[in-house]
């Protein structure tokens, strides 16, 4: 009796479900690749539901030292777009490119984009193309720019959805650029200086008038010696900075110690070369803007 | 010469605290030190060292770097480690070494275990080498007090303490204070490495501890001048690594464990007692 | 004669084997008394269950009213460690402990006391000497100080005399007899049959069994010296419970 029961109730279920089972795959989305997640997130807001976007370098990633998978490789071959920054950021690019194969076209979202220098971290002294563009909100716009005009010449069918959402998009980045202009201003000029490690906030610092000065001495992995505690402590007090933003230093309580005796004031977190996780302070690109500007004011404000 | 020794110290207070922290420690560890080694117990010092440091993972646990949270932890697996080992050494059969060898491999394995419940974490790793450049003004009060502690406990239970070591069996006819002597010294093991670990992480503790202790032994015939120049060499090992890391860029925990070690491979070669170049060209012998 | 110690159906041992088998007996407040027997009779044992170091399997040992800490006792083999850096004066004032306690001063009077009993033992001289510099002789003399300074009502020595020479053996012979003149009970576990006839007025022949004990000289007849002998060396691994214990 039950036996029976259970076949006709299953015979029901499928009957029900075969529509649903028999249906066309949903309609193709453009499969896109970005390599790092601010790229990712910026290709989302221009794209909307007519691209599917996969990142390679994800959350919290590090996009100077990323190793290509396999999986990575599989990704390109299907896709149709493949954005990436340029400047000199993602060095293993063109080899993966050229491994995967597949018909994806490349745009550089860079393109158009005033550079500034830096100093190269392998080697001291020597100077190189600062890749970090995209902390100038100026500078984001012309990748929104590019990603839109990337797509329209992909996808000539969405031309009308690409142009709306980015002309949204633009204009939370206008309002965005103000937000930030006007969270730097309410800070004292002296005070617009920091130490951090993080190197990329070079173009931050040129658009918004904000100092970035890397420490001398206190490094993250190694343990300090009395003579690195010394120089930063000179350093802080000879060029009067205000905050100290190195939240993966190895020993907290040092960065304490460094602060009491200098009177700086330790800063948050900062995120600058990728977003933080869905559920973190700095999921979008915008969000992480916010995050940033939040924790300049916090530390030198007041 | 002003430059070079004092003023390090003078311009910058992170040099001042960390000698005040290294002097307290010195000054309570290396007593301690002492007598683990005449006990035949130097090795039992790095055991303790190993059993305390579960206790202040788990603390950490609960309340992150909090000074609370890291010593109290400490100090109570490092207590009822002590303890057990040491209680179950006078009942049973097992001698001391051996029950502490059990209870302190069994404090490991249940540490790594909570922690890596837990998940790790990359903080916890820099409290072994510990920083004691980073002593702050609760950890100095701490430190401070656990020396001042230790030297009027030890003043206290100095003869059962001695005699213990010396002649056990003699103590245990003329008094039963042998057995809480031996566990309150434990106790006093435990509290400075604590301390110990505070300043300059759980694998450097045992270091100022021992080092001192073993040096003074070339240049001591009895006890209570032994004491003195462990405090003095531990002490001074701390100035000299202190400037050793200001001035020669060196990382301060180290540097100072490891100019105790010179002070004790020179006194290995020409301390006056048992110094390896007193055996080899003896002096002069006396008329009586 | 009050009994000093008293031995209620003694039985010490290891293991569940008895080395002390069911001693009765008393120790008159202020003898002399030497405990004889081959090896592994109980001797030691005995002693170490009279300074309460094991504990009786079966039986009762009274102290007198004494405690144990109160007993004066110098074990066969002092587990002393020679490399310790103390000197025969420190070494020898801690016989002072149950007047000066944990905390007690040692002041002009107890150097007085020291120095008495160093010379005592012809130590004169020796105060700064790092115990582990000191020749078997010298390291029994310097137990004997101590001794001296615990001032006990009674004392228990095993095999006090074992490997010393001559001369010192006579010194501490004094002693000896010094403390049984100060009504001090005396017992001593001794292997050198002439030295106990010589200098001891009672004797206890024990070969885990009390075999004799009274007067030396009868205690160690031929006969007696004889059934001592016999006794078996060895534990007795077959053995069954006791039937005594039982009943």
């Amino acid at each position: 009796m039950l036996t029976r029961r259970m076949i006709a109730a299953a015979v029901f279920a499928f009957a029900i479900a075969s529509p649903a089972l028999a249906q066309d795959k949903p309609s193709e989305k453009i499969k896109t690749v970005a390599t790092f997640s601010i790229l990712g997130d910026l290709v989302k807001n221009v794209g909307g539901d007519r691209v599917e976007v996969t990142t390679l370098v994800g959350p919290n990633g590090d996009a100077h030292v990323y190793s290509p998978t396999p999986a990575d490789v599989q990704s390109i071959s299907h896709a149709r777009l493949v954005f990436v920054n340029g400047l000199g950021l993602e060095g293993w690019m063109t080899r993966l490119v050229s491994a995967a194969g597949g018909k994806a076209a490349t745009v550089t979202a860079s393109t158009g984009v005033k550079t500034l220098r830096m100093e190269d971290e392998n080697k001291p002294g020597h100077m190189i193309t600062d890749p970090h563009a995209w902390q100038s909100v100026a500078n984001a716009k012309t990748y929104v720019a590019n990603i839109r005009d990337g797509l329209i010449k992909a996808d000539p069918a969405g031309k009308d959805v690409y142009q709306a959402n980015a002309k949204s998009y633009l204009a939370q980045l206008d309002e965005l650029e103000a937000e930030v202009k006007s969270a730097i201003a309410k800070i004292p000029a002296e005070r617009r200086r920091i130490i951090t490690t993080h190197d990329a906030f070079g173009y931050f610092g040129a658009a918004y008038g904000m100092a970035f000065i890397s420490p001398e001495g206190v490094s993250t992995e190694t343990e300090a010696s009395a003579k690195d505690v010394a120089k930063i402590i000179d350093q802080i007090r000879n060029q009067k900075i205000p905050a100290v933003f190195m939240e993966n230093i190895s020993d907290p309580r040092l960065m304490q110690q460094i602060a009491r005796e200098t009177g700086a004031k330790i800063g948050g977190t900062l995120y600058s070369d990728a977003l933080s996780k869905a559920d973190g302070p700095a999921a979008t690109y915008i969000d992480m803007m916010h995050n940033n500007i939040r924790q300049f004011g916090a530390a030198l404000v007041g | 010469m002003h430059a070079l020794l004092i003023a390090p110290f003078a311009d910058y207070e992170f040099m001042r605290r960390a000698l005040a922290g290294i002097f307290a420690l010195a000054i309570g560890a290396a007593p301690i030190g002492v007598f683990l080694m005449l006990r035949r117990m130097s090795l039992i010092g790095d055991a303790m060292a190993h059993a305390i440091l579960p206790g202040a993972a788990v603390g950490f646990l609960f309340a992150g770097l909090s000074l609370f949270a890291l010593a109290g932890g400490g100090l109570i697996a490092g207590f009822v480690i002590a303890l057990g080992a040491g209680v179950l050494a006078r009942l049973t059969q097992i001698k001391e070494d051996a029950s502490l060898a059990a209870f302190f491999l069994i404090s490991l394995a249940l540490g790594v275990t909570i922690v890596s419940l837990r998940g790790s974490n990359v903080d916890l790793l820099h409290f072994l080498f510990g920083s004691v450049l980073a002593v702050d003004d609760p950890t100095l009060i701490l430190i401070v007090s656990i020396a001042s502690l230790s030297l009027i406990v030890l003043a206290l239970i100095w003869r059962p303490l001695v005699l213990e070591c010396v002649d056990p069996g003699f103590l245990r006819s003329v008094s039963g204070a042998g057995g809480p002597a031996h566990i309150v010294f434990l106790a006093l093991v435990v509290m400075n490495l604590v301390g110990g670990f505070l300043a300059l992480g759980t694998l450097l503790a045992v270091g100022l501890m021992m080092l001192p202790a073993v040096t003074a032994r070339f240049w001591a015939r009895d006890i209570s001048s032994m004491i003195g120049i462990a405090c003095v060499c531990a002490a001074g090992s701390g100035y000299a690594g202190l400037l050793a890391s200001y001035h020669a860029n060196l990382p301060s925990g180290p540097a100072v464990i490891l100019v105790a070690g010179i002070l004790y491979a020179v006194s290995v070669i020409v301390g006056p007692v048992g110094g390896l170049i007193w055996l080899r060209s003896p002096r002069r012998h006396l008329e009586a | 004669m009050t009994a000093q110690l008293r031995f209620h159906d003694l039985t010490l041992g290891y293991d569940r084997h008895p080395a002390v088998h069911h001693l009765n007996g008393v120790v008159e407040a202020g003898a002399l008394l030497a405990v004889v027997g081959p090896n592994g009779a109980g001797k030691s044992t005995l002693f170490k269950g009279i300074v309460g170091a094991i504990k009786p399997f079966a039986g009762q040992i009274e102290l007198g009213g004494l405690g144990v800490h109160d007993i004066a006792y110098l074990p066969q083999v002092a587990e002393i460690d020679r490399t310790f850096p103390i000197s025969v004066y420190d070494m020898v004032s801690m016989g002072l402990w149950r007047r000066t306690g944990l905390f007690g001063g040692l002041g002009i009077g107890r150097r007085d006391d020291i120095e008495h009993a160093l010379a005592e033992v012809g130590l004169t001289g020796f105060e700064q000497r790092p115990i582990g510099t000191l020749s078997g002789g010298q390291m029994q003399r310097m137990l004997f100080a101590r001794l001296l300074l615990q001032d006990a009502r009674v004392i228990v020595l095993d095999e006090p005399f074992n490997a010393i020479d001559v001369s010192t053996v006579a010194a501490l012979l004094d002693l000896v007899r010094r403390w049984h003149g100060e009504q001090r009970t005396v017992v001593a576990a001794l292997h050198d049959i002439d030295l106990v006839k010589a200098n001891f007025p009672q004797t206890l022949l024990l070969a885990r069994e009390p075999v004799a004990w009274g007067d030396t000289a009868q205690v160690l007849s031929a006969a007696n010296l004889n059934r001592a002998r016999q006794m078996c060396e060895a534990f007795d691994e077959t053995a069954e419970a006791c039937a005594a214990e039982v009943a």
